[in-house]
């Protein structure tokens, strides 16, 4: 006569726990790309730096071609072998002829602690194997428990802590979680009025790529022009690659606001803690190392970082140079950016750098200087100037095309050696501006500065510059003049806030020239 | 009489477990939580009302509330229910660990199932926990022991959990109620860890001069808490943050506008109701569409600010500035919650790629806005100091030349700016009629010719 009173109650008890058992829509996976696109930004810090290889610092923009097949009515859309550093805020879903209800970016990760914390309160069999007989015997259990700081199932017989008995056991799911997956998974809910298939289109920024331009300029025997390769290089940092893929690149400084971490899914890995378990022997310290399930071996063999190079020209000396290959076509104008379309299919390899061509120019004129800002001598000793090659970027200097921000490595060959006469950052030019590459200082032309004594100090400095050229060729200086020189010269090019001072130091000789800056105005 | 108390007792086991497939199909977690509603606001603060149905029986009762959220702040808590008055309320937040069931069970009597190591086979006994320090001490029967001091294997089994031990922090209250029965009851409380931003898409069509803009609600739940099939309304604006949620610096906003939408209001807020109800999952990121306007004017425009005299030997990027309005006449048509717009653009192929994004504030309708996506590739600003010439003791005139390029094939126009005039700057002489936009500032709009390049220069008259 008491038991009808006591399932009674029970079964109010249990009704809160039984009533919300909603229906969850059907779930349809979409782990196959038909196609995918991916265009590459440069990390929008980083000036002429080389790409961190760990993480790369830019971003890309993918476009993914998928075809799902979908149930009449609401169903969740799972795209699988997304971008690890999907940014899931800029994902758009193309292509579904009755629209998306909504997009969610799940965190929770099938781990041995997810799968703690998803069979919370539920059922899941205890398996215990005899270590003398071999005998197994499983029983029901439900986790009453965990998974932070332990796991406590409740079985028939009562209440017991997960791995505190010493005995092998181990606990079996019925299945995997809808909602556990193996990676942060993207998914969307979607309605659909009749089941039918579609390709649907995926676009998203992903975080974790980048890509540089490098140059190889080859000047001709003559020292007068240079042959300008350039290279693209693009990195993947991500674990997911992308296959036969369209690559594009786009040069120049767009704005990317911060993007805040995501969140992250509670249960880290699974300690199964016990409670003190010291014992009369060996105390304080027992010896049971916890058993833990099998973490860690999931990250551990994640592909070995490896560079994959499709192309790569060979600093190969005594042979011919390899002819270039052939020029890709100029880039589209995308907006105030440069869109460069890689003009064949490639693989995008995770944990990969890969090079295409980006430009090739033969016979491109260059003017040699040696340049110097002009500043107030710290000691009296002469100061070498820095080589400078100049090439002008229009038609009629063999030029005249974007070129992206990027470091140049300028050869020459001598004696039939090609060797590295210096490297040089350059920004972005655009057609029509002057490009200088900076290579470094050269002993061989130097400056000296000397301040003379001035009959009026008050208004008046006097300096002296001295150049020498230990060359036995004429050497062409440009020098910035950053103060006002008295009297001001006609026909001097300003820049910035300088004057710019161009002088021709004959072969072998020096040349001194006096300036006197007028310290205030008249 | 034995035999059928023990029958009861697993018929009612059983009725436990019968229970539990129900709740777990399809992945879905056992939920306590009735008919929610979520009110979300954009600092991340958001309020809870959960409508439950309590069986209650009259006088004192003490009711748990599983499934609250983890964050919850327990002093903004309210229960009501018609003939329920409160008594406490208890947040519990100690969980449920195995160091914690048996210090707890110090004092009372547990099971201990050993194995014979050799044979297998199992003994059960019964023993008292005297101590859980460090190790844990028993008696069984007259003798005392340590638990698995000689290391074979023994399982503790425990009759019951201790009470206020939760899996997850639960929520208790004590109510007084004035009859027994079923109470539906609304509980409501603030937490924090589930915020809200907008994510708007913006495809450019330079040749049509037009927008496309889809704008996307993001919902972010960190809150340690599943909120199933939650009627969500979602507030734009920050109760906290003062000044009517428009805290943010960095904006786009030219001019606020003076226009008001259709959308609903609280206060000085707008509000959004998600059209139907959601699944606001632990650790997810939800998007929800509220905004989609086709084919708003928009235009592109460059733009460089040069500070008080700012010179630069290579020419110098201007800003690439999309500016469009959210007036009804000529624009989305809408006012936009605080977020990050990111603009698209199709490629030669007619595929959309990325040109740049940044964040807006709370923008009212009617609001002129220049959104900087980034720099132009081919158009570009030289400043150059022509002279500098000292006038008087306290007079200097100086000289400046702005060299604006395009490397475009079409003529384009170009903000050109001067900064830091402050007030006693005088323009003695400019090649281009300049607007002095403020005492600090003159403007020039540029037009350069495709291909081209234009000086322009201005003279200024300075005193201090």
């Amino acid at each position: 006569m008491r038991a009808i009173p006591l399932l009674l109650g029970m079964a109010a008890l249990l009704a809160p726990l039984a009533a919300p058992a909603r229906e969850a829509p059907p779930v349809v996976v979409s782990s196959r790309l038909d196609d995918v696109a991916v265009t590459v930004y440069r990390a929008p810090s980083r000036g002429s730096g080389g790409i961190d290889a760990k993480w790369p610092r830019g971003f890309a923009f993918i476009t993914e071609t998928r075809t799902v097949t979908l149930p009449a009515g609401v169903s969740a859309l799972r795209f699988e072998g997304v971008a690890e550093g999907l940014l899931p805020e800029t994902a758009v879903v193309g292509g579904l002829p009755d629209g998306v209800v909504e997009k969610n970016r799940d965190a929770r990760l099938l781990s041995p602690a997810g799968l703690v914390d998803a069979y919370l309160k539920r059922r899941v069999t205890l398996r215990r194997t005899d270590r003398a007989t071999g005998k197994v015997r499983e029983q029901e259990a439900v986790i009453q428990a965990g998974p932070t700081g332990g796991v406590i199932v409740e079985t028939e017989s009562g209440f017991e802590a997960l791995g505190c008995s010493g005995l092998p056991e181990r606990m079996l799911y019925p299945r995997v979680p809808d909602d556990l997956s193996a990676k942060p998974t993207l998914s969307v809910l979607v309605e659909s009025a009749a089941a039918r298939t579609v390709t649907v289109q995926l676009l998203y920024l992903a975080e974790g790529f980048d890509w540089a331009a490098n140059y190889v300029a080859d000047r001709a025997a003559d020292g007068r022009t240079i042959g300008l390769t350039g290279w693209v290089t693009v990195a993947n940092g991500g674990v997911t690659s992308f296959a036969d893929a369209q690559l594009n690149v786009i040069a120049g400084r767009l704005n990317k606001v911060y993007s805040p971490p995501l969140p992250r899914a509670t249960p880290g890995p699974l300690h199964l803690r016990c409670w003190p378990m010291d014992t009369t022997s060996t105390h304080p310290r027992w010896g049971l190392a916890p058993v833990e399930q099998g973490y860690g071996g999931m990250m551990a063999d994640a592909a070995a970082e490896n560079i994959v190079v499709t192309a790569q020209r060979m600093a190969a000396p005594m042979a011919p140079a390899p002819p270039p290959p052939p020029a890709p076509p100029p880039p589209e104008d995308l907006g105030d950016l440069k869109f460069y379309r890689i003009p064949f299919r490639v693989d995008v390899a995770a944990k990969g750098q890969k090079q295409v061509a980006l430009l090739a120019k033969d016979a491109v004129p260059v003017e040699q200087l040696y340049a110097a800002t002009l500043t107030y001598p710290g000691n009296m000793r002469p100061r070498p100037l820095i080589l400078r090659l100049r090439a002008q970027n229009d038609e009629s200097g063999g030029l005249g095309i974007a070129l992206p921000a990027g470091m140049a490595s300028v050869f020459e060959t001598v004696a039939g050696q090609r060797l590295l006469v210096g490297e040089a950052k350059i920004g972005d030019k655009a057609k029509g501006e002057r490009v200088d590459y900076d290579i470094g200082t050269r002993p061989a032309v130097q400056y000296g500065v000397r301040i003379l004594p001035d009959p009026d100090a008050g208004d008046y400095r006097r300096w002296e510059v001295t150049l020498t050229n230990a060359r036995p060729f004429d050497a062409a200086v440009e020098m910035l003049i950053p103060f006002a020189i008295d009297p001001a010269p006609q026909d001097w090019e300003r820049r910035g806030d300088a004057w710019v001072w161009r002088v021709t130091v004959p072969a072998n000789g020096r040349i001194v020239q006096a300036f006197r800056e007028r310290l205030k105005g008249d | 009489m034995r035999n059928i108390a023990s029958i009861c007792g697993s018929v009612a086991l059983i009725a436990a477990f019968g229970a539990m497939p129900a709740a777990a199909q399809e992945g879905a977690q056992p939920n306590a939580q009735g008919d929610v509603a979520v009110t979300i606001y954009n600092n991340g603060q958001s309020l809870v009302q959960d409508e439950r149905q309590l069986a209650v029986k009259a006088g004192r009762n003490r009711i748990e509330f599983p499934d609250v959220s983890a964050r919850i702040r327990p002093e903004t808590v309210t229960l009501s229910g018609t003939g329920l008055s409160i008594v406490e309320q208890n947040f519990d937040f100690d969980l449920l660990t195995p160091d914690k069931l048996m210090d707890k069970a110090v004092g009372q009597t547990i099971t201990l199932v050993r194995t014979n190591p050799a044979t297998g086979a199992e003994r059960t006994e019964r023993a008292k926990v005297l101590a859980a320090n460090g190790g844990i001490v028993l008696q069984i029967g007259d003798r005392i022991e340590v638990l698995r001091d000689d290391g074979l294997p023994v399982r503790a089994v425990f009759d019951r959990l201790p009470p206020n031990l939760r899996a997850r922090p639960t929520l208790s209250v004590t109510v007084d109620a004035a009859q027994s029965g079923t109470v539906p009851a609304r509980l409501s409380y603030l937490t924090p860890n589930l915020g809200w931003t907008a994510d708007y898409v913006a495809l450019f069509d330079a040749a049509k001069g037009a927008i496309d803009m889809q704008g996307w609600v993001t919902l972010t739940n960190n809150s340690g808490t599943t909120f199933a099939d939650a009627r969500t309304l979602l507030v734009a604006g920050d109760p906290n943050g003062g000044g009517g949620g428009f805290g943010r610096l960095d904006g786009a906003m030219d001019s606020a506008g003076t226009e008001s939408g259709d959308r609903e209001r609280l206060g000085d807020y707008y509000l959004y109701p998600l059209p139907r109800r959601t699944t606001i999952a632990n650790a997810q990121q939800k998007q929800v569409s509220f905004l989609d306007v086709k084919g708003a004017p928009a235009t592109s425009t460059y733009e460089y600010v040069n500070r008080w005299l700012g010179s630069s030997t290579e020419p110098v990027s201007a800003a690439s500035v999309l500016r469009f309005t959210t007036s009804r006449a000529g624009g989305l048509g809408d006012q936009l919650p605080a977020g990050t717009i990111r603009v698209y653009m199709r490629d030669a192929r007619g595929d959309p790629q990325f040109i740049g994004e940044n964040e807006i504030g709370h923008t009212p309708m009617g609001s002129a806005m220049s959104l900087r996506t980034g720099d132009a590739f081919d158009v570009k600003v030289q400043p150059t100091v022509v002279s500098r010439t000292r006038k008087g003791s306290s007079r200097w005139v100086t000289k400046m030349r702005y060299t604006v390029s395009n490397a475009k094939p079409e003529p384009v126009t170009v903000s050109r700016a001067q900064d830091g005039l402050w007030g006693d700057v005088r323009i003695e002489d400019e090649s281009l009629k300049g607007e002095r936009v403020s005492a600090d500032r003159v403007e020039w709009q540029v037009p350069v010719p495709a291909n081209g390049k234009v000086d322009v220069t201005a003279t200024f008259d300075t005193r201090y």
